[in-house]
């Protein structure tokens, strides 16, 4: 089982996102744990994820928040600009399976 | 980023591009508060310059909604589309802000 944190500031525009990179997760047949939080709450969620992409509006936490990730051993990333911007969901996914690597 | 025709997007997917443009500014915003911190006032200066050019095209697009409503094509509302306003508006706030405050950091030598 894939497990997938996003984050964004309110957590918000991730949440509609999760909604897509699961429905796609669910075409493909793949079982995925996806969900979003605040930025307050990352730190605390990451401990359970597998891998961690974050909103643009985030990205000058990124330093932060994968010195707190390197504790899990995970990786923490902007969501590509294209993936975000047109919320494709498949993209995202994509791009989550690939900073995972063979987690 | 290559460009995208507005027109061809859907309604949310124009809020999410909001966010996004408005989010890289914010992002560069404060980059450019800790660079200055860090000693390096050109870098902040610069990165300054590209946060108004992410809200520049924030604004594009923005406009081009305020542009539509104002045709008699009301512009759904979403909550999405509230979160995406509120974005905008701070931030541009934010930009202001900064930009004052490091002219004052200058002027004051610190």
């Amino acid at each position: 089982m894939k497990k997938i944190l996003l984050a964004c500031s309110a957590g918000m525009s991730t949440s509609l996102l999760v909604t897509k990179m699961e429905e796609h997760a669910k075409t493909i047949g793949e079982e995925a744990k996806i969900w979003a939080v605040g930025q307050d709450k990352a730190k605390q969620d990451m401990a359970e994820a597998d891998v961690v992409l974050i909103g643009p509006q985030m990205s000058f936490l990124k330093g932060e928040l994968q010195k707190a990730a390197d504790q899990y051993g995970i990786k923490v990333d902007v969501i590509d600009m294209m993936a975000y911007g047109l919320a494709d969901g498949k993209k995202a996914y994509e791009q989550a399976l690939t900073l995972m690597g063979d987690k | 980023m290559e460009k995208i025709d507005v027109n061809t997007l859907t309604a949310e997917q124009i809020n999410f591009m909001l966010i996004l443009h408005s989010g890289n500014a914010r992002s560069k915003i404060i980059e450019a508060l800790r660079e200055y911190r860090a000693g390096k006032p050109e870098v902040a200066d610069e990165l300054l310059v590209q946060a108004e050019a992410d809200l520049s095209v924030a604004h594009e697009i923005h406009f081009k909604l305020v542009q539509q409503e104002a045709s008699g094509n009301k512009v759904e509302f979403a909550l999405l589309l509230m979160h995406a306003e509120d974005h905008l508006m701070s931030t541009l706030s934010m930009k202001e802000l900064v930009k004052e405050l490091l002219e004052i950091f200058k002027e004051k030598k610190l």
